[in-house]
């Protein structure tokens, strides 16, 4: 029996579900969002928090005996029911946690930063331009002008604490810190932005007390060198618009005569020879002929180009570019300067 | 071989009979009457799985021997509200440690020996028993407190941590 061709057959068949409801509704969110404006995301306290605990549940990944080690996935704060809330999973039957696990603890007092990239360069929080960002309304074409202020450097301490019973998971960490850390530094990219983090110290706080339970607490402190932008402070104003009239024609190509180059008449040429002289010079940078037209009180010329004999009362001169052309006369009977004339015409 | 030399103190008016005579009322009362009662889970250390470097119990590693149930006068310490830590700012409500009283004759008659390490079982309720780890095992009696009057000593106080389901969990 044949496949139907038309019918109820799925051609493929997805190998995921597609997601519904809450996931589904941060999908289309995150769609939404996710580069929706020319301008920086904003950076605050809680998404640089934020950042520090996806630094550490990416970098300090530690598995021990096929079991990865528990990261708690808040910053603690003051509230004691959100510990509980983040912990349940492993609690023991106390209600207290179960080494191993990993904690990260900011110091609540958040200092202005060392960031020697944004360090007191600007004062008093001007605006500074941005970017200018084109704009269509559908009738104008214009564009619109981001200002930002400096962002302000921001120190966040953080500390992350291991708490376990067994030296392997000690280890484990203080290997994933020292070769995270082995350039002095690492990065961690937050809402688009490059933040530093350094290794500040390290210290053991471990309970060794002779009639209590014993444990490591291996505490590794750390300081984001982060920077605050709010872009609740961003300007966006409106600047050069300009109108787009379009003229509608018919698409038919006329074609057009070609115009005829009309000649370029030069003026005549006259060597006067004044005060008695025989002889006159004239440069050419062009190339023409020359053509006798008339003379006065001169009984023969010899012609002379570039210094060499060319004729002697020649009526048509072959003259190239860059040529010296020199004529000798012999003065005739008449009283008064005697001159030659000729015309040119461009080759 | 041991030299066994009698101990004549106290001789005018108290002799090993009559030691080993009060002894025998203080078990009757401890046990016929008070009949607290613990089990010890003493460690296998040839069985024990550990780790070759530290010597560290891998998970579940923990070997030991058949439990045994012995009767002792216990006290348990008060939990102890602080914080895992100083820095970690995790509160949590410590187990207080447990402080087991056990006349010397009770182990003798078992034959048991509760060593550091070794883990007790204490049951809170019918359905909950509390695991606990030697930290103290109370092995050195010779001051006055654990001897009878000044004769010979005749019990041992016996100070246990409580440990993480991580680390025991019994049977």
């Amino acid at each position: 029996m044949a496949i139907p061709k038309k019918g109820p057959v799925k051609p493929t068949l997805p190998l995921t579900y597609s997601k519904t409801l809450l996931p589904r509704r941060e999908q289309i969110k995150d769609m939404i969002t996710k580069d929706g404006t020319y301008l920086p995301k904003s950076l605050l306290h809680a998404d640089l928090d934020k950042g520090f605990l996806d630094f550490v549940k990416e970098n300090f990944k530690i598995v021990t005996e096929g079991v990865t080690v528990p990261v708690v996935d808040i910053i603690i704060t003051t509230q004691n029911w959100s510990q509980f809330v983040e912990t349940w999973d492993f609690q023991n039957i106390d209600k207290n946690l179960e080494p191993p696990f990993l904690t990260i603890i900011r110091n609540p007092e958040v200092k202005y930063g060392n960031n020697p990239a944004v360090l007191y360069n600007i004062p008093n929080r001007r605006m500074y331009y941005y970017m200018e960002v084109p704009t269509w309304d559908g009738n104008r074409k214009g564009s619109d002008i981001y200002k930002i202020p400096q962002p302000v450097p921001a120190d966040f301490k953080y500390t992350v604490a291991l708490v376990c019973n067994r030296m392997r998971e000690v280890n484990t960490l203080n290997q994933k810190v020292l070769e995270t850390f082995a350039s002095k530094q690492a990065y961690q990219v937050i809402n688009g932005h490059y933040i530093p983090i350094i290794n500040d110290s390290f210290t053991d706080e471990s309970v060794m007390d002779l009639e209590k339970r014993k444990y490591y607490i291996h505490k590794y402190d750390f300081t984001m060198m982060g920077f605050l932008i709010d872009e609740s402070q961003f300007e966006v104003s409106p600047a050069i618009n300009r109108s787009l009239t379009v003229l509608e024609v018919g698409q038919k190509t006329i074609k057009r005569p070609q115009k005829k180059k009309e000649p370029v008449e030069l003026s005549n040429i006259v060597l006067n020879y004044n005060s008695g002289s025989t002889s006159e010079s004239y440069f050419f940078d062009y190339t023409c002929d020359l053509f006798f037209q008339e003379s006065y009180n001169i009984s023969s010329y010899s012609v002379y180009i570039n210094n060499s004999y060319y004729g002697d009362d020649a009526t048509k001169i072959q003259i190239n570019t860059n040529d010296e052309l020199r004529i000798d006369i012999v003065v005739g009977q008449l009283s008064g300067i005697p001159f030659l004339k000729f015309s040119q015409k461009l080759i | 071989m041991k030299n066994n030399v009698p101990i004549t103190r106290l001789g005018k008016f108290f002799n090993d009979r009559e030691f080993e005579l009060e002894i025998e009322m203080g078990q009757e009362w401890l046990i016929g009457d008070m009949n607290y009662t613990c089990i010890l889970y003493k460690i296998d250390r040839n069985k024990i799985k550990t780790d070759d470097v530290y010597g560290e119990v891998v998970s579940d590693g923990i070997k030991f021997l058949p439990p045994v149930e012995f009767n002792a006068q216990i006290t348990i310490a008060a939990p102890e509200n602080k914080l895992l830590g100083s820095a970690t700012k995790m509160d949590q409500v410590e187990p207080g440690n447990i402080t087991i009283s056990v006349y010397l004759k009770t182990l003798k008659d078992l034959e048991i020996d509760i060593d550091f390490g070794d883990y007790i079982g204490y049951y809170d309720s019918e359905n909950f028993v509390r695991y606990y780890t030697v930290v103290n095992d109370g092995r050195v009696v010779s001051d006055t407190k654990h001897t009878y009057k000044g004769f010979k000593p005749f019990f041992r106080t016996i100070i246990a941590a409580p440990v993480g389901p991580n680390e025991f969990r019994g049977l």
